[in-house]
């Protein structure tokens, strides 16, 4: 795979999981700037730095299986790998402008 | 996988008997109020009146946050509870103390039951306490929020001794001051040392969490923390030992500037808040928070008032206790069930479901509808007892017993909803979205 081609495929895995709804903002994790960083290796393994908007988020593992299964429903065979982290912390300037939107900011 | 501590959540069979139990006895509340009748508007020492409130503060609100706590632990300590089975013994425990202490003071059996009843709640309560107490031990996460979920706890066995003293006097007669005086001091570590630091800890936790508001100043909540303990601990010391009028003064001024750099505190996160719109969960909680001034103000005119008739005092001091267990501990249980319970179900309904099927959201298991007449019924029951206390209308307080009623089986309809929900399968909306 090019460079080119596994920065499609990350742009591709991210609209994919703005379908993981937090079911308490009702909004995607993607537009609400909890997945800090996604790397693609080029063969079959995913590498997601994610965040939570409090550390002891009670849908944390909720968060993580639903990332995990939404990805492997598409590509079964793929290794999804869930780095947790919490620097920097998360703050309201990393929702994106479509998440402030749905937010009524 | 650092930082995730949904592991730690105990099993929803610690949670949810304390959920039902609390419901039912908001409906014994409401029968206890319509059967009180007049005593409503007597001496606030009247047997009716106690029974009413130790089924209202023990039955309905201390089990409602118990069964809640135990969730919550995990996200203000950082830990898992330290025992689950110690948790499920105290609730049964519990269960059958609150019952035999209202009895006790219901039919006013002061000598033969109530001694009795009151050593099982102090002994079931220790349990809790033990229990949350070791938790805390083993706790990660130690900030000014979880000290003061601790301290509350440390208050409710200081509050559940002295009300376990005063009910063996009865029996064996050792106390040197009247029952009065010991009463006055249980009440008001109870409703603040117990609730409001409870309130106050679970609050700035769960608030912010919700209005989903970041780069908060905690440190009003430590001055809150040290003024409201201040004024809890002069008022011990001067009950017991010193007993002079002008410290009183100071005790009600020390509490009241603790609530003040609570409420805030609460105000920053409403400001911040990324969340605009509050739904009824919210609504009920931030009115709660609003109503926190009342308590206070009226302790400040009864500490002030001298020249009132006595009749008209009882009502003032009835009214001091009807403010926070109903204008701000009720409310604003009302008002956090909607936000905690669908969501406990929700994780335990769906759980093995995530990723895999589109699954109905936590606030599609109770009914908004009926939690939206909830609340307007709600007022006008706190108007009607308002008007009735203040203006010794008895015909207001029956309007208000009655409104209550109704509020309390609407909140049962909406908890037996939650908790015999059925797990439901939903066909993948048209963008194919599935909700975690």
């Amino acid at each position: 795979m090019t460079k080119q081609e596994i920065t499609e495929f990350e742009l591709e895995t991210l609209e994919l999981l703005k379908n993981v709804m937090d079911p308490e903002i009702e909004i995607n994790i993607v537009d609400l700037g909890l997945i800090y960083k996604l790397n693609f290796d080029g063969k079959d393994n995913i590498d997601i730095d994610l965040t939570f908007s409090t550390p002891s988020c009670p849908l944390g593992e909720t968060i993580v299986t639903s990332i995990k299964e939404t990805i492997v429903q598409k590509h079964p065979s793929f290794c999804v790998n869930i780095n947790v982290v919490f620097e920097p912390k998360w703050s309201t300037a990393l929702v994106s402008e479509e998440g402030k939107k749905l937010l009524g900011l | 996988m650092n930082g995730l501590k949904t592991n730690n959540a105990p099993h929803i069979s610690v949670i949810t008997p304390h959920f039902i139990f609390g419901a039912i006895s908001l409906l014994i509340l409401a029968v206890l109020l319509i059967l009180a009748d007049e005593n409503l508007l007597q001496a606030y020492f009247n047997t009716k009146l106690i029974a009413i409130t130790h089924i209202a503060v023990l039955g309905w609100a201390s089990m409602i946050v118990f069964g809640a706590l135990y969730q919550l632990i995990p996200v203000v300590f950082e830990t898992a509870l330290y025992s689950e089975k110690l948790a499920k013994v105290t609730f049964w425990f519990s269960a059958f103390s609150v019952l035999f202490l209202s009895y006790s003071f219901w039919v006013g059996s002061y000598v033969s039951l109530l001694p009795y009843a009151s050593v099982c709640m102090f002994l079931s309560l220790l349990l809790f306490v033990v229990n949350v107490g070791l938790t805390y031990r083993n706790a990660t996460l130690k900030n000014v929020k979880s000290t003061f979920v601790i301290t509350s706890v440390f208050w409710l066995l200081i509050t559940e001794l002295i009300g376990t003293v005063i009910a063996l006097n009865f029996k064996f007669n050792f106390l040197t001051e009247i029952h009065l005086h010991y009463l006055k001091i249980h009440a008001s570590i109870g409703l603040i040392g117990w609730f409001v630091l409870l309130i106050i800890g679970v609050g700035s936790t769960l608030i912010p969490m919700f209005l989903i508001s970041h780069e908060l100043k905690e440190k009003k909540l430590n001055y809150a923390y040290y003024l409201i303990n201040g004024g809890l601990l002069i008022a011990v010391v001067n009950w017991f030992l010193i007993q002079k009028s002008e410290i009183d003064y100071l005790i009600p001024l020390l509490i009241i500037g603790g609530v003040l750099f609570f409420i805030s505190f609460i105000y920053d996160s409403y400001k911040k808040r990324l969340r605009k719109k509050l739904d009824v969960g919210m609504q009920y909680s931030m009115l709660a928070i609003a109503a926190i001034f009342m308590p206070f103000i009226i302790i400040g005119f009864i500490v002030l008032s001298t020249s009132f008739e006595v009749d008209f005092m009882f009502r003032i001091i009835t009214f001091y206790g009807f403010s926070i267990i109903f204008g701000l501990i009720t409310t604003l249980i009302l008002g956090q069930t909607y936000k905690t319970l669908p969501f406990i179900i929700w994780l335990d309904k769906y759980k093995k479901l995530i990723g895999k099927t589109k699954t109905p959201l936590p606030r599609e298991l109770y009914s908004e509808k009926i939690a939206n007449i909830q609340i307007i019924i709600y007022f006008v029951f706190i108007a009607a007892f308002v008007i009735g206390l203040l203006f010794n209308q008895l015909v207001f307080i029956k309007i208000g017993s009655y409104a209550l009623l109704v509020v309390a089986f609407l909140y049962n309809v909406n908890i037996f909803k939650m908790i015999t929900h059925k797990v439901k399968f939903k066909e993948n909306d048209e963008t194919g979205n599935h909700r975690i």
